[in-house]
């Protein structure tokens, strides 16, 4: 009884996943999630014990849809909870897949293709947090979970995406990331939430890269360089990171005299830490002889 | 590898052995004429027959060397030394190549008496070398044989005593090793279950050493089991929990070899199946003991060197892999340690951009395992990207096989920065176009960002300009004009203080020696007392003396 509404609910909740507003859709959410609670299936028990492993999916089905609707509601903490809540059906999900085998790797085959979308959504995420520590260690364990397969894991399309991202935002090909993000190239609509933040976020690196790059730019060349729309877009973004605009060119405030004042001021320590050294050697010795 | 073979060759020459010596054992005690007993196989061997005779029959010899370790144990627990268990463990692996099922039930058999109390502890050992049924409280018959040959060692001493349990904890490790090395996986899983069991319901500080060994073949054994590490489900998984009581109360009753060694094993288990952040968290939130065993801190180190390197905290990870080099054992027991702990070094080195040293590759132990490392690191120094690409294809599996990959594929942006900081130094003006064909970058766009992250980044110095699509290199000034050689020259100050710091601290002083020294002080003082007295008492004299002189 309780399992056929719950089946209702994600269907609704899948087939019109994008039209349904966030309040909708949570409200969905929270009675799929009170259900859960009825059946017993609120969190991942092991297969082989009471639960069947349709409730198992079910529930699982359920989390990843709260997932994308949080991330389509621009809500990363919500996500960020619905992912940790999933980590535990991934982590005995593949315990199912190989006890089941036989009839259920059709069924496994669009699993994964879910799985996938919400763990790239997720090292998207980290990596427009800047968490890249976190964001290797879960590609290190999701590439030992393959087998070390990690050319695999290069050729999906969801997971592909993160990691071609990342590898290009840390070599500095900020005009792959750009191109990447539009045209099409995106994998699926959630992905896109992060574009907006992820230009942000290119844009200044190649602000403050350029600051230290170039003499002078002009401003025509400049909209292209940070891929901005109109030339009245890049005086207001010059004006907002206090750059010069003159003649046409854009000045940067040179932050030469700023360094070479505290190498000024390195100096003066500088000759006092060697004699600090040379005393802390002559210690040391002391000890030593 | 080729150590494993030799050790299961070994072993089965062993077997050989055993089946042949113990007929005349049961037939003749006389030990004279043991081979010729078996006449038809043994008449050509006569000199094979006089090199048992002289050197002992084996069994027998390794019966009494286990034995031997007994008294090592009792007097452990007697005077509440660690050391002589330590000792007692470091013959294992002398005892180890000769261990047979037969010679444990032996041993069993004979040091348990049937109606000891910790019988289930010898029908486990029993079961686990799957001699079941051989009787327990030692048939005399065996036991006078034995005697016979090695009287002076167990003649009197086990039949009045309990046996202590350091020594079934002893036996236990014995037939764990066995199991191990004829790969007996699941047999020993579950002895191991049993004996660590036992450990926890024992609590004896005497037994600290053994118990850490006990742990460490457990999670071998778990590591073996069918679904191999990586995947979810091996029993590793399952054994994290043993393991963390067993670390809990390692930490509560102040047991650093226990301590020590379930730190490492978690680690190590966290890392076969990837949980980098639950291993992060372990080491965040226990406190590896100081005074470990060399050969754990240098475990701890590199596993500690690996979960950073993957954190892109590659300056930390840097110095513990040194360390972890530095404190592997140099003997070649321990190469493979030392191996990949080299190979994993040397990448953290080059993700920090250094160029490790051309004298690495070139020690004659390592030369070959290092080839595919030295390749990579001939193509990052040079900064040519083909050649890095060809080299990660060629070699993926090796690198795959060390764990190194992930860090492998990271290394790109270094070489495009190489490459960069090459041609900053070759050109003092050189258009974006070259650079692109030279590095075979996309596109000049891209060129031209990366070209500006490397200026940010402080990899070279240089200007751009846009309109005219070039970059322009700024004069490089001397190194030495700067503090970096000072800096360089603190460091291997300060790393030499410290190691003599260490190796101060290593230095192991007798007990109460300082009192000896005092004494022979006391006495010295006394000598010198006397001497002033006679001198005070003297004191005429001398002046008489002197005044003798002065007279001449």
């Amino acid at each position: 009884m309780a399992e056929r509404q719950l089946t209702q609910i994600l269907t609704q909740l899948q087939t019109s996943a994008s039209s349904l507003s966030y309040t909708d859709s949570s409200a969905l959410l929270s009675k799929a999630k009170l259900l859960l609670l009825q059946l017993n299936a609120l969190t991942p028990t092991a297969p082989g014990s009471a639960s069947n492993p349709s409730l198992f999916s079910l529930a699982r089905q359920v989390y990843e849809q709260g997932a994308l609707a949080s991330i389509r509601a621009k809500n990363p903490d919500a996500f960020l909870r619905y992912v940790s809540q999933l980590q535990g059906f991934y982590e005995l999900e593949s315990t199912v897949g190989t006890g089941a085998a036989g009839g259920r790797i059709a069924g496994a085959d669009a699993n994964r293709e879910e799985k996938n979308k919400v763990t790239g959504l997720y090292l998207l995420l980290l990596l427009t947090q800047g968490q890249y520590a976190e964001f290797h260690s879960e590609l290190e364990a999701l590439s030992t979970r393959l087998g070390g397969a990690t050319r695999e894991l290069e050729a999906d399309r969801y997971l592909g995406y993160p990691i071609k991202l990342e590898r290009w935002l840390m070599e500095g090909s900020y005009d792959r990331v750009w191109k990447a993000m539009k045209k099409g190239e995106v994998p699926c609509e959630e992905y896109g939430v992060f574009s907006e933040i992820l230009t942000f976020q290119i844009r200044s690196e190649i602000a403050s890269s350029s600051e230290r790059a170039y003499p002078s730019l002009p401003i025509s060349s400049t909209k292209s360089l940070l891929f901005l729309e109109s030339e009245g877009e890049v005086v207001e973004f010059a004006r907002s990171r206090g750059w010069v605009l003159k003649d046409g060119h854009i000045y940067f405030p040179s932050a030469e005299p700023t360094t070479e004042e505290a190498g000024a001021e390195q100096e003066k320590p500088f000759s006092r830490l060697i004699i600090e050294n040379t005393l802390g050697y002559a210690r040391e010795l002391e000890t030593i002889v | 590898m080729t150590d494993k073979d030799t050790k299961k060759s070994g072993k089965q020459g062993e077997d050989e052995m055993t089946v042949v010596v113990p007929p005349p054992k049961n037939k003749q005690n006389s030990a004279q004429p043991p081979n010729d007993a078996d006449g038809d196989i043994a008449m050509e061997d006569d000199t094979k027959a006089g090199e048992v005779e002289a050197q002992v029959d084996p069994v027998a010899q390794t019966i009494s060397d286990i034995k031997s370790n007994f008294a090592l144990l009792d007097r452990a627990v007697a005077l509440f030394d660690p050391r002589f268990s330590l000792r007692a463990l470091r013959s294992i692996s002398s005892i180890r190549k000769r261990l047979t099922p037969d010679i444990l039930a032996q041993v069993v058999s004979e040091t348990f008496s049937a109606s000891s109390p910790n019988t289930q502890v010898a029908e486990h050992l029993l079961l686990a070398v799957d001699r079941p049924n051989v009787t327990l409280g030692s048939s005399s018959d065996m036991e006078i044989d034995s005697g016979s040959k090695s009287p002076a060692k167990n003649g009197g001493k086990k039949d009045p005593k309990e046996v202590i349990p350091e020594i079934d904890i002893f036996l236990g490790i014995l037939a764990q090793v066995h199991l191990y090395d004829t790969k007996q996986f699941q047999r020993g899983f579950a002895l191991s279950r049993f004996l660590s069991e036992r450990i926890q319901s024992l609590n004896r500080r005497t037994l600290d050493s053994l118990s850490a060994k006990v742990y460490f073949y457990f999670s071998l054994f778990a590591e073996q089991l069918a679904p191999l590490p990586p995947s979810p489900q091996s029993p590793i998984v399952s054994i994290r929990p043993i393991l963390l009581a067993a670390l809990r109360t390692a930490v509560l009753r102040k047991d650093i070899d226990t301590q020590a060694s379930v730190i490492v094993l978690l680690l190590r288990n966290y890392l076969l199946t990837s949980h980098i952040s639950q291993a992060d968290l372990l080491v965040q939130h226990t406190q590896f003991p100081e005074n470990a065993a060399n050969n754990q801190v240098a475990r701890f180190l590199y596993y500690l060197g690996r979960v950073r390197a993957i954190q892109l905290r590659y300056t930390e990870a840097h110095e513990h892999l040194t360390a972890a080099t530095r404190k592997a054992p140099s003997s070649a027991c321990a190469l493979g340690f030392s191996q990949t702990a080299t190979k994993l070094l040397l990448v953290v080195e080059l993700l920090m951009g250094d160029i490790p040293d051309r004298a690495i590759f070139r020690q004659l132990t390592m030369e070959a395992t290092l080839h595919p490392y030295f390749l990579l690191v001939r193509a990052v120094r040079v900064g040519n990207l083909e050649d890095f690409e060809t080299t990660i294809a060629q070699h993926a599996d090796t690198f795959r096989r060390d764990g190194t990959y992930s860090l492998i594929l990271r290394l790109r942006q270094n070489v495009i920065k190489t490459g960069i900081r090459m041609m900053s130094l070759s050109y003092s003006r050189i258009s974006l176009r070259d650079i692109c064909i030279r590095l075979h970058l996309g596109s000049e766009e891209s060129a031209e960002y990366i070209v500006a992250k490397a200026i940010r980044d402080g990899v070279i110095e240089a200007t751009l300009d846009r309109e005219r699509g070039f970059m322009k290199s700024k004069e490089v000034g001397d190194v030495y004009a700067t503090s970096e050689p000072a800096e360089a020259f603190h460091d291997r100050i300060r790393a030499c203080l410290a190691l003599h710091d260490e190796s101060v601290k290593a230095m192991r002083f007798p007990m109460n020696q300082h009192r000896l020294e005092l004494k022979n002080a006391q006495e010295a003082r006394e000598r010198e007392r006397d001497l002033a007295k006679e001198i005070q008492e003297g004191d005429l004299d001398e002046d008489d003396l002197g005044g003798d002189f002065e007279g001449i």
